[in-house]
């Protein structure tokens, strides 16, 4: 039977063992975006780092600290030499905070939370530039950028607190979401996709940002494999929307084919559109997830 | 073997409303059902299953609803059950059908090949009757006993039929079976036997032929003149076919002591039916306690005496004592193996004799013997106006008043002898005296004229006598009656139309009569006494036999009293005006105690007992005349109508227990 469990999860979102665990992994972005601050990562763009990338003839008007005097003795040439820049990446997580995420135990949405505070840990260690955003559909957002492993404490106590129930519809949310962020990097959206007016919108949205887009589609057990008996009359928590059934195996088994129909459906629309999709049920423990299903399909290292 | 398929149990209208159930479970799975509602994240996946599924979903639902066809299964097997499905080996023929049914005391003896009572057994093979009956066939129940009583009028519903035959109960009273067949005969020869009063032999209505099953044992009075009309009998024989072991009391009594010289004894009488001769215990009981105890051989087929002796009772006869005769050796019919007598304290009547100059009067009742059957108070005719008169006969402390040549203003609430004179009532006439008078007849039936012998006796001059109705002329003269005795209430009032003396003008005295002279004119005064004043002493001469209605009067006139019957349930009684009582519901043998409220001992004891010599005599009849008409018993126990109903309901409980776990699991729908 489906419950609606308590939001206020008392175990903190990471524990120290999963905390040890994210240390040694690494977002791994498949472009290189440009980052607005020095960060860990070489960036395509040639800068200041001690990673050498190339040499260029010098022009008028270098910076006479880069030029390589060695070549100069040998070769009578003032040739400047290039390093690689080390930039900051940009890591979003959205997490679906829409009704729908309150069931299965634990809830959905609990299970969202954790897995963006895991993710963005990872993000943490690497001195990325992390912002974990609820999709309630604000036009102004509140969602403070986390840097730096101390703001750990920081984005749990925001991720936590992010409250549940705004009824807007994904498409609108993401809208939103892209509106607001013009930036390039890393966007994890992390949802169960169930919107009756369909997430495909959203995703195209997300695409367009020209970001390197995950899906992680959050089902709860009950949603996989309902356990229920007799006559029901099934009330549906975001609209209302009532549908009457009378179980029996045989709509058990068909509803079983609707779900692996629709996860199907979101993974070919996924792939299609070069978005990487991983589909998850709150029984799969975070930690399995991100050292994993999330590190094959390469998000993290 | 014959199969009755449809042998309905129930009326049109109530197979259709059950005809019905089927389109109504059908119509029930196609609307709406109550449905718990249940909250879910989305109903997104679910309303897209079920549009897949709404696709024919009429004959999907038909498809793969079990639960409805083992629904409709379930009521299918109730309607069939319904039906009551089943075979037997006959069928009964015809319309209607009648029941006598015999609920005698012999019918609760235990001699039938089942162990159980005649009557149980007769009352199986009514109901099997029943069973075999069709729908539409009406029945009627009558049981008799010594009386009839129609149990269940015509009525096709054979489950109130089966309802009123296992309702009927054994009782002890004797059989007569001339009532339940004239009320039988009533309904099948209508009109013949409407109206006994009336010459005119109306068709009332058309008489409908029926069977009538008689289920007797047969001990049951002749029925000399009965015809049956329409009625086919058929006399199906309860009880052993061989005579079975029984010896009973068929006669008990308390002899009177003053009439056997002091002695007081107890006198019964043993009836064998069976082929062999009996041993049997007597024990005889006396408030409980055990007094005597003989063994006798009883001869078969035959009856015998036996005599207890009871003087030691004599000595300490200061209240009425309970005899109980009992035969311990057990047979198997048990009501006639026990009976009941009582033996009351000698009672001296209290008699009052207003005459004026009777030496004659006052000599007779100086007698030893007449001094020992009462209390003689003379008192001269101006008593009449005495108070104490007044207080005396109105709360009955005189048994009898003899007036003679004297009449008082209204009757005494007591017996009286009116001798020369008339009483002061309506009903009596006295005409004008004649002579000389010629007596003609005496009616020595009478207890009042036993052993009195008027053939030597002279009368000059007399009266010719009209009585009430009812009342019996004791002594005839020429031109009628010139004694009579007649009743008044719970009272008997004698009147004399001659008397012994008669005085003229001058106070000359001149006899009337030489009665007095003669040995008649004791005897009759003693049983004037006796009869009259109530003397008999150790009578233990109310009772009768079960079902009886008794009038009893008590030692004195009590506002109420209580019955208690023998197994102990209590009635309270209100007199009559005449301050008697009667005494309804005698239906168990045994001894009816009466009590007044005040009183700390029994004011009198009536024994009950049914000394039927045909109920004792349980060997079955194997013919019974219905007038000229003989009835050859045919034994035969009915076979029980093979029911298959009871399987269809049993189908019906798997379907049910079935259709809840399919309910339940939810697997195979």
């Amino acid at each position: 039977m489906v419950q609606t469990a308590t939001l206020v999860d008392n175990e903190p979102l990471l524990s120290p063992a999963l905390l040890s665990q994210l240390e040694r992994m690494e977002l791994i972005s498949r472009k290189i975006f440009r980052g607005r601050m020095k960060g860990e990562r070489r960036s395509k763009r040639k800068g200041q780092s001690v990673e050498f990338a190339d040499f260029r003839n010098y022009v008028a008007g270098d910076d006479l600290r880069f030029i390589d005097w060695n070549l100069y003795a040998r070769l009578d040439k003032l040739l400047l030499k290039l390093f690689l820049e080390e930039e900051d990446l940009h890591f979003y997580s959205l997490i679906d905070v829409s009704d729908s995420m309150q069931f299965g135990s634990p809830t959905k949405l609990q299970y969202a939370k954790q897995l963006a505070a895991a993710l963005g840990y990872i993000g943490l260690c690497r001195s990325d530039r992390v912002k974990i955003e609820a999709l309630d559909g604000a036009t102004t957002s509140n969602a403070p950028v986390f840097r730096g492993k101390r703001s750990m404490p920081r984005m749990c106590e925001y991720v936590q607190n992010i409250p549940a129930s705004a009824n807007v519809t994904l498409t609108e949310a993401v809208k939103s979401f892209c509106l607001r962020n013009r930036g390039k990097g890393i966007l994890v959206l992390i949802s169960d996709l169930m919107d009756k007016s369909g997430y495909e919108q959203a995703l195209k949205f997300l695409v367009a940002q020209n970001m390197d887009v995950y899906v992680i589609h959050v089902l709860s057990q009950e949603e996989i494999d309902p356990e229920i008996l007799g006559d029901l009359k099934l009330v549906d928590c975001e609209d209302g929307d009532i549908a009457e059934i009378s179980v029996s195996q045989r709509l058990i088994d068909k509803y079983r084919a609707t779900v692996a129909t629709f996860i199907e459906q979101s993974r070919d629309f996924c792939s299609k559109r070069g978005i990487v999709y991983t589909m998850t049920s709150t029984e799969r423990s975070v930690d399995r997830l991100v050292s994993r299903y999330l590190r094959h399909q390469g998000l993290v290292r | 073997m014959n199969w009755s398929w449809i042998d309905s149990a129930l009326p049109a209208w109530q197979w259709v409303l059950l005809g019905l159930v089927p389109p109504i479970i059908f119509l029930l799975y196609f609307l709406k059902l109550r449905r718990t509602p249940v909250e879910v994240p989305s109903t997104y996946l679910w309303t897209k299953t079920l549009e897949d599924l709404h696709v024919n979903s009429l004959w999907q639902r038909l498809r793969n609803n079990l639960l409805m066809y083992l629904q409709l299964l379930l009521a299918l097997l109730l309607l069939l059950s319904c039906l009551r499905p089943g075979c037997k080996g006959d069928a009964l023929m015809g319309e209607r059908f009648i029941f006598l049914i015999d609920q005698s005391a012999s019918m609760s003896a235990v001699d039938t090949p089942e162990s159980i009572s005649r009557l149980e057994v007769a009352k199986n093979e009514a109901s099997k009757l029943i069973d075999q009956m069709k729908s539409g066939d009406s029945g009627m129940v009558i049981t008799f006993s010594d009386s009839s009583r129609t149990v269940q009028s015509y009525t096709t519903n054979h489950t109130a039929l089966k309802d009123k035959v296992r309702s009927i109960e054994q009782t002890e009273r004797g059989s007569d079976m001339m009532e339940a067949l004239t009320a039988a005969s009533g309904l099948a020869n209508p009109g013949r036997t409407s109206d006994r009063e009336s010459n005119r032999d109306v068709q009332v209505a058309e008489g409908k032929p029926a069977r009538m099953f008689i289920f007797t044992d047969g001990a049951i009075r002749e029925i000399p003149d009965f015809f049956l009309g329409n009625l086919t009998p058929e006399y199906r024989p309860v009880g052993a076919v061989e005579p079975p072991n029984n010896v009973g009391i068929v006669a008990m009594s308390i002899s009177d002591p003053l009439e056997n010289e002091s002695q007081l004894q107890c006198y019964a009488r043993l009836f064998n039916s069976d082929d062999e001769d009996h041993e049997v215990t007597v024990t005889l009981k006396v408030d409980g306690t055990v007094m005597d105890s003989q063994n006798e051989t009883v001869p078969r087929n035959n009856a015998m005496g036996l005599v207890f002796d009871l003087n030691e009772l004599l000595q300490k006869l200061d209240e009425p004592k309970r005899v109980e005769l009992e035969i311990e050796t057990p047979d198997v019919y048990a009501q006639d193996n026990k009976a009941w007598a009582v033996v009351n304290p000698p009672r001296e009547a209290n008699v009052l004799i207003l005459s004026d100059n009777n030496e004659y009067l006052d000599f007779v009742t100086e007698t030893k013997r007449i001094s020992k059957l009462a209390n003689i108070f003379n008192e001269l005719p101006e008593y009449i106006n005495d108070e104490r008169y007044e207080e005396q006969t109105t709360l009955g402390f005189f048994d009898l008043v003899i007036f003679d040549r004297c009449r008082p203003e209204k009757m005494p609430l007591c017996n009286t002898v009116f001798w020369g004179s008339i009483p002061p009532s309506e009903e009596w006439k006295v005409g004008e005296m004649t002579e000389p008078t010629a007596l003609v007849d005496t009616n020595s039936s009478h207890p009042l004229m036993t052993a009195v012998q008027m053939g030597n006796v002279n009368v000059l001059k007399s009266s010719v006598v009209e009585g009430p109705r009812g009342s019996v002329s004791l002594l005839d003269g020429a031109s009628g009656s010139i004694m009579r005795v007649g009743g008044r209430g719970g009272f008997q009032d004698l009147v004399v139309g001659f008397p012994m003396l008669q005085i003229n003008e001058e106070l000359d005295i001149n006899v009337n009569t030489d009665w007095m002279t003669k040995l008649s004119f004791p005897l009759f005064i003693q049983n004037v006494v006796v009869e009259l004043g109530n003397g008999k002493n150790f009578a233990a001469a109310i009772g009768g036999s079960p079902g009886e209605i008794l009038n009893f009067r008590t030692s004195l006139p009590f506002d109420s009293v209580d019955v208690t019957s023998p197994e102990g349930r209590k009635t309270r009684l209100a007199p009559r005006p005449d301050n008697t009582f009667a005494l309804t519901g005698t239906n168990r043998s045994g001894i009816y105690s009466v009590q007044s409220p005040d009183q700390e001992n029994p004011d009198l004891l009536l024994p009950i007992n049914l000394f039927d010599r045909n109920e004792s005599n349980l060997t079955v009849r194997e013919k019974l005349m219905l007038g000229y008409e003989e009835v050859t018993g045919e034994v035969k126990r009915e076979e029980t109508r093979k029911q298959y109903w009871m399987w269809f309901l049993v189908a019906a409980l798997v379907v049910l227990i079935v259709e809840w776990v399919i309910y339940n699991r939810r697997v195979l729908i």
